[in-house]
């Protein structure tokens, strides 16, 4: 689709685009295949070393609302005090949740997320964040006409933050929190002791309250403990006064490997509750000391009812069980391994990497006008950004959120059809909206899945899908660690001729760049024998950036 | 695409988009043995790197994956331009979500696809041309 590329096609570029600019824009990450890693050096885990070594605890904890774009515009960060309304429908209770609100949102000029949906006597209530929103509800007042030819009030009032964005705890708490479960964790054991948090001595003396009942505390130790030790194996949460488990079910997927975990002495009063966390592949439980404990006939309707939601289960209350019952059908489990860009052919490679390089160079620029040489006459553009449970206008990629087209949420065709730019002129008037961005070329990632034989001349893009979330603590620590190669740039002078020559053939053998060669011989002292060795280990473990081999 | 208002066109894809989202995710997690024949047979797949192409590979490839729960919570689709793919309706549809393949943690990923309408005397089918599939922390 690339009208004219000899060997190319824009559908292939257009596909690899989505996911291959996502998370490209905000913190530059995205995608990255180690950008941050000098490839060169030996590399330790990382994980493994943050969390019990105090002294070198990188912030890989991100505070979920803190805007990552370099220079972006902040939004509201500490969830208090800002635009909240609150949207009241008299009589809404008489409409189903999921009709109503695609009704408004089909009406609404710009897309909303409604906070805390609920219904209050006769009303439906809900909260948005932001006045331009609150201001775009307020002009879909009796604009619906539900089944009975009724029209819909809809009313608008300032309103307090909602009471689940009210009790976030701040970066400088959450903080804390971390330092004191990183002293209560025996990374020998993967042990992590959370017994009565909340009279933990060093929170007291801060006055940090951790209630673990409240969602925001739980959700912010669930988070430390994915970013920090997701092979936790034993969890102890007795003694918090937990009596039910709503917010604890993530721990599934941020504590995969958990075997133990330490229930005791809670609240908890209906085994219902452990179906929240019954992915868990758990082998000892506790549970004693919570009220569903007496709720039981006998031992054996207990130990049933609890082995039903773990059928792993080894032990309970410190009790040996009798064994699993295990069939020999083993499904697969294994994925296959995963991989960096796939270009299909050495030529297809440089000519996309050329063209994305300038593309990039250009977008980044400050002044992207010049990208109307990039798009055909006829292009699409548009851009999506992760559905978002929480408030947008809250979140970093609140700058985006207008532009998002998600058919699955939008039902509107007029709004699905204002939101698909078109034509060249649009498309590069669009983009020159968007946030200032700045790119690590390093970090790109491209996928060619397809590929047509096209007109003649020269290549251009005819599909845009733009994907933008946030990077992962991962990606913004990987981010512009390296500097960008300068592709055109000839080797540096200053070199010796014996180093010249050693650069030269080290880029012959290796196949990289002038630039990467000597960046290699230079990391390891220009030793060529431990150099080839460091490129070699990375070249088999896929760290090594395309760009590296662009000549 | 000048002959027909655009507007049609974009209603087009949006429809063919959310009809094989539902179909697709449906087949990969309950019906995985029919997957590939939503493919054409000169499909490629690329999945994470991996290139898979033809209809038998891709069917050894699905029968290999764990067994998956997807959940679609972003989908965004294009008309492909007449000139990239002359006289066969096409449409770019892109996808976010999160995937749990059985013995693996919950993943977010994207995946996009050029979806082609195949008409043949009796009916018009609609096949995967092709495929490209990422978690989106692929390289942790």
């Amino acid at each position: 689709m690339a009208d004219e590329g000899k060997s190319y096609n824009g559908q292939s570029r257009a596909a690899g685009r989505g996911a291959g600019r996502s998370g490209l824009r905000v913190g530059g990450a995205g995608l990255g295949r180690n950008p941050g890693v000098n490839p060169y050096a030996t590399r330790t885990n990382r994980r493994g070393e943050t969390w019990h070594d105090r002294d070198r605890i990188h912030v890989t904890l991100r505070p979920r609302d803190r805007p990552l774009d370099r220079g972006g515009a902040g939004t509201s960060q500490d969830g208090t005090a800002k635009n909240w309304f609150k949207i009241t429908i008299p009589y809404g209770r008489k409409y189903d949740k999921s009709w109503l609100l695609s009704m408004i949102q089909s009406k609404c000029s710009v897309p909303f997320t409604p906070i805390e949906f609920h219904y209050e006597n006769t009303r439906a209530q809900f909260f948005v964040e932001d006045a331009s929103t609150a201001s775009a509800l307020k002009a879909v007042n009796y604009k619906i006409v539900d089944r009975e030819n009724r029209r819909i009030s809809i009313f608008i009032n300032p309103s307090a933050p909602p009471h689940t964005v009210q009790n976030e705890l701040k970066p400088e708490q959450i903080e804390q929190l971390k330092a004191t479960m990183s002293k209560r964790y025996d990374v020998s054991q993967q042990a992590l002791d959370l017994k009565a948090l909340r009279s933990d001595p060093d929170l007291v003396a801060q006055n940090i309250d951790v209630v673990l009942n409240r969602r925001s505390c739980m959700a912010a130790t669930l988070q430390i403990i994915e970013e920090n030790i997701p092979e936790l194996l034993f969890l102890n949460l007795s003694n918090n006064r937990l009596y039910r488990l709503d917010d604890m079910s993530s721990i599934v997927q941020k504590a995969p490997n958990l075997k133990i975990l330490n229930l005791s002495g809670n609240e908890l009063k209906s085994e219902r509750e452990l179906d929240k966390v019954k992915g868990l592949k758990l082998e000892e439980l506790w549970l004693d000391g919570n009220p569903l404990c007496d709720t039981f006939r006998d031992q054996s309707t207990y130990i049933s009812a609890i082995r039903e939601r773990f059928p792993k289960l080894l032990r309970l209350d410190g009790h040996e069980l009798p064994p699993p019952i295990a069939f020999d059908v083993e499904a697969p489990t294994t994925l296959p391994p995963c991989k960096g860009s796939y270009f299909g052919t050495e030529n297809l490679k440089n000519l996309v990497l050329h063209f994305l390089q300038q593309y990039y160079a250009i977008y980044d620029s400050g002044d992207r006008q010049g990208l109307l040489d990039a798009y055909h006459d006829g292009a699409c553009c548009s851009l999506s950004i992760p559905f978002t449970p929480q408030n947008p206008a809250r979140s970093n990629l609140a700058e985006y959120f207008k532009d998002s087209r998600n058919v699955k949420k939008l039902k509107d065709p007029t709004l699905r059809f204002r939101l698909l730019k078109h034509t060249r002129l649009n498309v590069v008037a669009f983009l020159n909206e968007l946030p200032k961005t700045q790119h690590d070329v390093n970090s790109f990632v491209v996928d060619i899945s397809a590929q047509t034989w096209g007109f003649q001349g020269r290549l251009c893009i005819v599909n845009d899908e733009l994907f933008v979330r946030n990077a992962s603590p991962d990606e913004i620590q990987r981010a512009f660690a390296m500097p960008a190669p300068t592709p055109s740039s000839s080797p540096v002078p200053t070199l010796s001729p014996e180093q010249q020559e050693m650069l030269q053939a080290f880029s012959t053998q290796s196949g990289m760049n002038l630039e990467w060669s000597q960046k290699c011989l230079q990391d390891n002292n220009w030793d060529y024998t431990r150099s080839a060795q460091a490129f070699t280990l990375l070249k088999a473990k896929d760290k090594i950036p395309e760009v590296a081999f662009m000549k | 695409m000048a002959s027909v208002d655009f507007k049609t066109y974009v209603d087009q894809a949006c429809r063919a988009a959310e009809e094989f989202v539902n179909v697709y995710y449906t087949t990969m997690d309950k019906r995985r043995r029919l997957l590939s024949r939503l493919y054409m047979g000169t499909a490629t797949l690329v999945w994470n790197g991996n290139a898979v192409s033809g209809q038998e590979s891709l069917s050894e490839f699905f029968e290999m994956l764990p067994s998956s729960e997807f959940q679609i919570n972003v989908v965004d689709c294009q008309p492909v331009h007449d000139e990239a793919t002359p006289s066969q309706t096409t449409v770019l549809v892109v996808i976010c979500g999160t995937v749990k393949f059985e013995g693996n943690k919950q993943r977010d990923f994207n995946q996009n696809f050029i979806l082609t309408a195949q008409a043949s005397p009796s009916n018009t089918v609609w096949k995967i041309a092709s495929d490209c599939f990422r978690f989106q922390d692929w390289a942790s």
